[in-house]
Parts: C-alpha cells; structure tokens; sequence
C-alpha cells in the first residue's frame, strides 16, 4: 500500500514526458475547439428547423435532436469514423477517407449539436413575441428578425447556460484517444505501455483533467454570472 | 439486404450476449451510484468532519472524463486497494463512481427544496432526526428527483459503451469484434448505433413523460440537466 502510494507521488515520470502529454493537452483543446464551432454551427441549423413554419423541416430538425442527442459519444465517433466515409465513398463513386482527428471532431460536434439544439431552440422561444410584434410592424422580414431581433438575444442568455455543455464536450474529447487521435489520454496509454507503470500517469491525468475541468467551469461560471446581471 | 443478414441478424447471438452484459453493467452500477451518491449527499451536508473529504471527491467524481476514470479505477485501484479485480467489477465501479457524485449533488438539491417548516413540524411531534429524514424528507426527495435520476441512467448507458476498452464483452465490444472478422462495418455498426439511440431514446422519453406526471400531479418542477 505504501509503495503504490509513493509511486502515486512520483510525478517523475510525468515530468519525464512533459513534452508529449502537453502537446497531447493541446490535441484535447484542438478538438474540443473544432467539435464546439461545429456543435454550435449545426444545433443553431437544427434548432431553426425546429421553429421553422414548415412541418417537414420541423420534424428533420427534430429526427437530427433526437438521434444525436441520445447517441453514445463513443458510437457515434466509431460510426463517423469507419461508416461515414464508405457510405460518402459509395455516393461519390471514390474513395474516400476521414482522418482520426476529423472524425473526431465531427462526430463529437454532431453529437453536441443535439444537445445545443435544445438549448438554442428554448432562448428562441423564449424572446417574448411583443419583440417580434414591433420588429413585423417595422416592416422586417422574417429572416431579418431572426438575425437583428432573436438570435442577439439568443446567445446572450443562452451561452452562459451552455457551460454544462461545454464541459461535457470538452470531457468527451478524452474518447478520440480511443481511434488513435495523438491526446493526451492516448499518449499516457502509449507511455503505460512503454515504461510498464500505470500507477503515476493514470493518476496524474485524472487529475491534469480535472484541475482543467474544475479551473475553467468555476471561471466560465463566474463571467456567466456577471454576463447574465448585466442582461436582465 | 442480405449483408444485413449475414452481418447482423446471424450474428444475433454474440450481439445478444454483448446486450446482456451491457444491461447488467448498466444495473448494476446504477444501482450503486444511487446508493452511493445517497451516502455522499448525507455526508456532505449533515457529517462536518468528513465535509471536505465529501466535496473533494463528489467534484473529482464530476469533473473527470469517464474514460479517464475507467483506465485509473481500472489500472490503479487494484494497486492501491487490491480491488476490483475483475474488468467486470472495474467497469461497474467507475460508472457507479461517477454517477454517484452527479446524483450527490442532484440529491442536495432535492434536499435542500423541501422547506425548513417541515423538519420543524417532524420534529415538533417528536420526530427523531433520523425518522424525519426517512418519513419526510427522502420521499419528497426520490420523487422530485425522479427525472434527473432516469436521466442519468442514460448517462451510465452512453458511458457503458466504452467498458469495451477494459475488454468487457457489452455490445460494443461484441460489434466491432464481428467488424474485425468481417472487414464490413457498415451494417453492423449501424445496427449497433441504431439499438443504442433506441434504447436511450425510451429511457428518456420515459423520464420525460413523468417529469411531466409529477409536475401536472404534484407540482414539483422538473429540474432535468440539459
């Protein structure tokens, strides 16, 4: 007990590969950043199909909700990253490829734009329709009013309260190790392999991550806070 | 068709056993992360000694990646404690161990909800504490906790598929082993996607629908995470 305890301690080996494990820290914010602009760009897509007045794109907005948001994160990235390619292949008639890093980011940002979906479609609906009302007898047009009238709304109230969000992708980014992403978590596996001591880097990435996860949600949520008194 | 066949009806067997093991982690570690995440909430808010130790771990619990966690339960712990000393085990506990810190602090909050002047009635008619807590205080608790309960059931299922990592034979683990024999993924990993967004689908719909239920029949309001 005492010995795997001070072999715990012994941030050595970590200090060792220092080099490696950031550059893997960096690859988790690399894909964290792509999968967020992705996750954002498409759930504001799905939840405006959503509103829209039309039943069809209606109910593509809600089929895209609901598959992705009840999709495994670790399914969808296997799927993205050994279907995708031979069904647009097959479309096209050539071959073609995904790399792990894109799969990655994809297949996370596809799963994340369920969940930001939901959570534009809520501050959508909750603009209060007297706004709509002044901007259609100022003569807007609807296209117009999502853009000048909803939507700056929208985020402001909205964004804060995708911090939960935000960190839950940014947790999941660990899993693109498992399709040979170069992260942090598969450098640590590869080092395990190599120097046969899981005791030290495993401990020390549980806690490198939740330092990470810690520092930034407290900090995330305290500008949120100041965001959301100065809004309301 | 016959691809579909061949690749994922014939091969119902394994997929079947993979599903098995899937729904027995899945149990199993929500079972315990309810128990435990209880055990945290109680120590957190009415054991003041412990307090810190509580907060340390309910955040360590929420703050890491479950696949981190699953590699360091998986790889450490049998090091550090001697146990789990199955993959199986170590597959529940690092679910269980993760869902029990959300559930701490969903409990808290269930908690924290009911009014003071309740404790205080209990105890004016000669309630002990401990009789309070069970006769009053837990019911309204697990009630109004229902949805965010169901919920993270859900969570543990989407977590469950990477026990195939720590070669615990769920579903995941049965798929893409046909995928190496076959060289085929696309039927059977489409099949494996399309079964688990079916079944977390009806979870969640079904916490839905009673978050609705106890709302129009209690008035308690839903406070599902997104």
């Amino acid at each position: 007990m005492s010995d795997s305890l001070r072999e715990i301690l012994d941030i050595g080996v970590f200090w060792e590969f220092r080099n490696i494990l950031l550059r893997g820290l960096l690859v988790n914010f690399l894909v964290f950043f792509g999968a967020a602009a992705v996750a954002l760009g498409v759930g504001l897509g799905a939840a405006l199909l959503r509103v829209s007045r039309f039943r069809v794109l209606r109910a593509v907005g809600t089929v895209h909700v609901e598959i992705f948001r009840n999709a495994p994160d670790y399914v969808m990235i296997v799927w993205v990253h050994f279907v995708l390619p031979l069904l647009i292949g097959t479309l096209l008639h050539t071959r073609f490829e995904l790399n792990p890093f894109a799969s990655g980011v994809l297949a996370l940002g596809l799963v994340y734009s369920g969940y930001f979906a939901e959570t534009f479609r809520t501050g959508i609906e909750a603009v209060p329709s007297g706004h709509l009302e002044a901007g259609r007898s100022l003569g807007m047009g609807e296209t117009l009013l999502m853009w000048r009238i909803v939507l700056p709304q929208v985020v402001r109230r909205m964004l804060p309260e995708s911090i939960n969000i935000f960190i839950s992708l940014f947790k999941a980014t660990t899993i693109v190790s498992l399709i040979a992403v170069p992260d942090l978590m598969y450098n640590v596996s590869m080092i395990t392999q190599q120097e046969m001591r899981p005791l030290p880097l495993y401990t020390g990435a549980a806690l490198v991550y939740f330092a990470i996860v810690l520092v930034a949600g407290s900090a995330l949520r305290a500008v949120a806070e100041r965001w959301r008194a100065k809004i309301t | 068709m016959n691809n579909w066949d061949r690749l994922v009806w014939n091969q119902r067997e394994a997929l079947l056993a993979g599903l098995q093991v899937t729904i027995e982690v899945c149990l199993i570690s929500f079972a315990a992360a309810i128990v435990g995440g209880m055990v945290l909430c109680l120590l957190r808010m009415y054991v003041k000694p412990v307090r810190p130790i509580a907060i340390v771990l309910i955040e360590f619990f929420r703050a890491t990646p479950i696949l981190v966690q699953l590699l360091w339960v998986n790889y450490v712990w049998p090091e550090l404690f001697g146990w789990p000393n199955t993959f199986f085990a170590a597959a529940c506990t690092a679910l269980a161990v993760q869902s029990s810190g959300y559930l701490a602090e969903t409990f808290r909050a269930g908690i924290e909800a009911i009014p003071k002047g309740q404790r205080e009635a209990a105890y004016s008619v000669g309630m002990s504490p401990a009789l309070t807590f069970r006769r009053i205080v837990l019911p309204q608790v697990l009630l109004s906790s229902a949805p965010s309960i169901i919920n993270q059931f859900t969570v543990i299922v989407k977590s469950s598929t990477l026990v195939s990592v720590i070669t615990v034979q769920d579903l995941m683990f049965q798929s893409q082993k046909i995928v190496n024999i076959a060289y085929e993924p696309i039927e059977i990993l489409t099949a494996t996607a399309a079964m688990y967004i079916g079944f977390i689908f009806i979870v969640s719909m079904a916490g839905k629908l009673l978050a609705d239920r106890l709302r129009r029949s209690y008035g308690i309001g839903s406070r599902l995470p997104t």
